[in-house]
């Protein structure tokens, strides 16, 4: 009996060292089924792992409010001077031949997009995509600072803007070509103090928000498609929003999916 | 002309990840110089191998598997390289001091801690544990991208982030509770 229970013993405390280094894939949900099934069933009888999942989970969100340091202005002059002064290696500049991923794109989709859209349609999307390379379209399940600049845009009326008294000495986040700075607010997003810049792009109203960097970053979905596609974009009905990170701030654009510009036709230098 | 364009193009992918890429350096040094230098050098070779970025839209992963590399190089003489890495696991007493099926506790003592305690113990982990915990925690990357970015397997990301946490756990216990920083450990192994 002793023998049989030692055995037991020994067999779970085996099990329990070896799962140690799992957990952190279970508070992550990056284990597959048959991992997640045998953390869960060790997890019912193991108050240690309990805890220390719990602790990981806790740490990961203190982790994730961590601000961003700023770099000192002298060292942004310093890194000027540098690349300034360094040789022209480039030989192939990756602009002129933009590698597609298409997995990336095509994950990143709306899923009913790649689904319900017929040849022709997805042709020229691919086309349009190849030639100005841009974030992929994400869901945004009613991400705070989206569903805010949504309905901020929503509220404006072209023929009612507030009034601008001299544009020249405003500074619009990221200028665009062929666009024209018609009026600015204050307005707040994400719980923040916001700006908001309104443009004229043709015959379409564009709205570009400056808001905290801490907002911007607030939501993983968010921070996961800027670290990996270098911005955020979503849709909701006719209208799209474009999220980037700009010099200490966060940039958020919005306007009519058909009229929006892809992300290399901003500006973002002078942001 | 075309090397101008080329530099324009480079400073406009590179400009806005610029206070990010300082942020994970400065969390690496020791200093805020060679923080400053790491970033110099990471944008350096950047532009040397411009030419190679194979996807403009992953730039920051680009930039950090860059800076990665530069730190191995300017800490590979480092004895830290080669120390021990405590290697804590969940029965370690004093995790179960704040032991508990929630997150309660715990979560008030890491809400409660600035972030320059955060950073001051994220700093004292073994240098294959804070990368991963900076990578996957605080700028957001998936254990694929982690592992891509460190050249690393998936395994490897996941092992190293359990075991990170755990120590930056009972480093944050300790400190809460007056211990200090003192890096402790109840069992020792290589760092995997």
């Amino acid at each position: 009996m002793n023998d049989l229970n030692k055995t037991e013993t020994e067999r779970f405390s085996e099990l329990h060292l070896e799962l140690q280094d799992w957990l952190a894939g279970y508070v992550d949900g990056e284990l597959d089924d048959h991992r997640t099934a045998i953390i869960e069933a060790h997890l019912a009888g193991c108050k240690a792992c309990c805890a220390d999942v719990a602790h990981q989970q806790a740490m990961s969100r203190r982790l994730h409010d961590v601000p961003v340091t700023r770099m000192p202005s002298e060292l942004h002059k310093r890194l000027d001077d540098a690349l300034a002064g360094a040789p022209d290696h480039p030989s192939q500049v990756p602009g002129t031949t933009f590698r597609f991923n298409l997995r990336q794109w095509l994950t990143g989709l709306y899923h009913p997009v790649v689904v319900g859209a017929g040849g022709w349609a997805v042709a020229l999307m691919l086309a349009g995509l190849l030639l100005f390379p841009d974030a992929s379209i994400i869901g945004h399940d009613h991400i705070p600072m989206v569903s805010d600049v949504l309905a901020d845009y929503q509220k404006v009326d072209l023929t009612d803007l507030p009034a601008l008294g001299n544009t020249a000495e405003v500074l619009v986040p990221a200028p665009l070509a062929g666009g024209r700075l018609l009026a600015t607010w204050s307005t707040s997003v994400g719980g923040a103090p916001a700006q908001a810049f309104a443009m004229r792009l043709g015959n379409s109203l564009v709205v570009q928000y400056r808001i905290s960097e801490h907002v911007l970053f607030q939501n993983p979905d968010v921070r996961q498609a800027m670290a990996t596609m270098g911005g955020y974009r979503t849709r909701e009905n006719q209208l799209e929003v474009l999220a980037l990170p700009i010099k200490e701030a966060g940039l958020l654009v919005v306007g009519p999916a058909d009229a929006m510009p892809a992300t290399n036709e901003f500006d973002l230098k002078s942001a | 002309m075309r090397n101008a364009q080329n530099k324009q193009e480079f400073d406009a992918l590179t400009r806005p990840w610029r206070d990010r890429l300082f942020s994970v350096a400065q969390r690496q040094a020791r200093s805020r110089e060679a923080a400053e230098d790491w970033t110099q050098e990471t944008l350096l070779r950047a532009w040397r191998d411009f030419g190679q970025l194979a996807d403009q839209v992953a730039v920051y992963a680009w930039l950090l598997k860059i800076l990665n590399r530069v730190v191995a190089d300017d800490v590979r003489r480092d004895a830290r390289r080669h120390q021990l890495a405590p290697m804590l696991t969940t029965g370690d007493a004093f995790l179960q001091e704040q032991a508990c099926t929630s997150s309660g506790p715990f979560e008030q003592t890491v809400q409660t801690q600035g972030n320059e305690q955060i950073m001051t113990a994220i700093q004292a982990l073994p240098d294959n544990f804070r990368q991963v915990v900076l990578l996957r925690d605080i700028e957001g990357f998936n254990y694929h991208q982690v592992g891509q970015i460190l050249d690393i397997a998936q395994g490897t990301v996941m092992s190293r982030l359990s075991r990170g946490r755990r120590l930056l756990a009972s480093l944050l216990i300790r400190a809460e509770s007056g211990d200090g920083l003192a890096a402790t450990s109840t069992h020792s192994g290589k760092s995997t």
